[in-house]
């Protein structure tokens, strides 16, 4: 599919989230003021007031643009290295299960289910307060082994649901006559995974994961408001999670992130739709 | 028509494949198991075509995946190439494979819609490693044009831009790539037109020819097989009914299913009136066949015998042997 032919919201989508990824990639070679610096003449600055901060600051006189654009960086890594590694374990075991079937798929999907049985912020929380909490309060936790402890719950979150949806897929597909004919014909099942499966299987996992970047961000998000996340690191969920106080008197604080993550979840929603619809006229087809 | 029994065997010293009393079971539950092919046995000689015929369900595609081994099969045995393939292991298997392909109903589903056609008619030579890669692509040239494909529009695009009666030939192509002994065609026309069938049927005809082959050709569909078949095995319920050749089939079904079968198909022609049997009722259901002969409960000619003894194969001369307890005269 080429770009001109993408409706305008995919257009639009794909022109956001390429400035998401030049946030991600040069963010921090942009002349831009310490997103922690104190103002403590720019406090509250709003929207547009100021030419030194164009998209205000909150009421610590942080700077929301430099925020919103080096908080790109921790937020975007974080959701797609979970998504990453989650969607590449998740689908690799769904994959083996399904084709394999038997008791392997039995145990697997069962393991998948009880994952999916834990909301992902209580799983989150959990594995923060057991892993990322230092028993003398005195002591601060690095903020990288909260990062690696929030990595980590994500991706937990992240295997069944692409597991089953590379589950489902390669139930499907394994049915297909060409995978008995690939059989027939003397191929070894690791080839026939890799030649005739993954491909065929692939699509419907990266249209997912795109739906699972946007949730992922949210769910970073909510670790971040209930104190869990980056909290005083510069990530667009600790942002929402400093200013949560301020809304009366600072709403665009608030706003600012808020709209920059909806924006991101939306565009990723959206291009996951887009795929998947490719997928199913590809099914159509057949 | 329960048949079982094995006198319609021949021992002679060309024989391909020897399936005896094959029994193929699905577990529906810890307890209950369905048997879709129950104590089937026949033989093939080098050269043949055998054509099973049956209706839906009667295990006609799960004895052919059986043979293959590309199903775990119950009991029996199925010899080919001198070694029973039920009972070696699957490295062994796997190597008897290029002897013995298999052609589809689906001829669209059987194609990988994610390669070329030449991709797709190499693959069981890159399996098995057959030739240079320049070789290779000789090979698969010439399998196209056999097939009446041709290579230089048509090698390049995707299996999906082609029509059904194409792909059909396209996996022609590719199962006789590899030179096989055996080739088992599981419905391979009834998913096409009918103006393409017969194509289809011919080309395999050609191919059969050429390449020496041995077939198994399971159809659903009399007058389909009647042109193609050496020796016809009529299934009912995972059971022989009948073995004949096709003439003495048609002329004189000795088993009365076969004659309500020979008697369903079409005549092209108006002015002949034709006596069909119409059968009464459904098949029952495999996961509790009836005692005895497992065509009795709708079978116009049965009688207390047939529901407690079941009916072996017997020779009825001519070279049909039925499995029935009153055949038809």
């Amino acid at each position: 599919m080429k770009f001109k032919q993408l409706g305008i919201f995919s257009k639009a989508s794909v022109i956001w989230l390429c400035l998401v990824i030049f946030m991600v990639v040069f963010g921090q070679w942009i002349p831009l003021p310490q997103p922690t610096n104190f103002d403590i003449d720019a406090m509250g600055v709003g929207l547009f007031d100021s030419l030194k901060h164009p998209l205000g600051t909150d009421s610590n006189g942080y700077d929301l643009l430099s925020n919103v654009i080096l908080g790109a960086r921790p937020s975007m890594l974080i959701s797609l290295i979970s998504v990453g590694i989650g969607g590449l374990i998740g689908s690799t075991l769904g994959i083996i299960s399904a084709y394999k079937r038997g008791k392997l798929d039995y145990v697997v999907n069962t393991l998948f289910n009880i994952v999916l049985s834990v909301p992902a912020l209580v799983l989150g929380l959990a594995l923060v307060a057991v892993l990322a909490t230092n028993p003398d309060p005195n002591i601060e936790v690095p903020t990288s082994r909260r990062v690696v402890v929030i990595i980590l719950s994500l991706t937990i979150v992240i295997i069944p649901v692409l597991g089953r949806i590379a589950r489902g897929a390669t139930l499907s597909w394994s049915n297909r006559e060409f995978v008995v004919a690939a059989r027939s014909m003397g191929m070894k099942d690791s080839q026939i995974i890799m030649k005739h499966i993954v491909p065929n299987v692939l699509p419907a996992i990266y249209a997912v994961a795109f739906l699972a970047i946007g949730v992922v961000i949210v769910v970073e998000g909510s670790l971040s408001l209930l104190g869990v996340g980056i909290v005083d690191g510069v990530s667009w969920g600790s942002m929402i999670a400093r200013v949560r106080g301020d809304l009366e008197y600072a709403p665009h604080s608030m706003i600012v992130p808020v709209v920059v993550l909806a924006l991101t979840v939306i565009a990723c929603n959206q291009l996951g739709d887009v795929l998947r619809s490719q997928l199913d006229s590809r099914e159509g087809r057949l | 028509m329960a048949g079982s029994g094995k006198v319609h065997m021949r021992n002679t010293g060309n024989t391909v494949l020897s399936v005896e009393d094959l029994v193929v079971e699905f577990a529906l539950s810890k307890k209950i198991a369905v048997q879709a092919v129950s104590g089937i046995s026949f033989d093939l000689i080098q050269g043949e075509t055998l054509s099973i015929v049956g209706e839906s369900g009667c295990g006609k595609s799960t004895l052919g995946k059986a043979i293959l081994s590309l199903l775990p099969v119950t009991s029996g045995s199925v010899m080919f190439a001198g070694s029973d393939m039920t009972k070696i292991d699957k490295e062994a298997v796997r190597n008897l494979r290029p002897q013995m392909q298999m052609i589809f109903q689906d001829p669209i589903s059987s194609l990988d819609p994610r390669y070329t056609v030449r991709q797709l008619v190499s693959e069981p030579l890159e399996i098995w490693s057959r030739g240079s890669a320049e070789e290779q692509s000789v090979k698969v040239d010439e399998l196209l044009n056999s097939v009446g494909i041709d290579p230089a529009i048509a090698g390049d695009r995707k299996a999906y831009e082609f029509s059904g009666g194409q792909c059909q030939r396209i996996s022609i192509a590719r199962s006789l790539a590899l030179e096989p002994k055996l080739l088992i065609c599981d419905e391979p026309v009834s998913a096409l037109d009918v103006s393409i069938q017969a194509q289809i049927l011919n080309l395999l005809q050609d191919m059969k020819e050429r390449y020496g082959l041995t077939m198994v050709f399971i159809s659903h569909d009399l007058s389909v097989v009647k042109a193609v078949s050496t020796r016809i095995l009529v299934m009912y319920l995972g059971k022989v009914c009948e073995i004949a050749t096709p003439d003495s089939l048609y002329d004189s079904p000795k088993h009365h299913y076969t004659y309500a079968l020979v008697s369903s198909v079409p005549i092209p022609d108006p002015s002949k009136k034709v006596s069909r049997v119409i059968l009464e009722g459904e098949p029952p259901s495999p996961v509790d066949p009836p005692s005895g002969c497992r065509f009795r409960t709708r079978c116009p000619a049965a009688t207390e015998l047939c529901a407690t003894e079941e009916p072996q194969l017997r020779d009825m001369g001519g070279g049909n042997y039925v499995a029935c307890h009153h055949p038809r005269d």
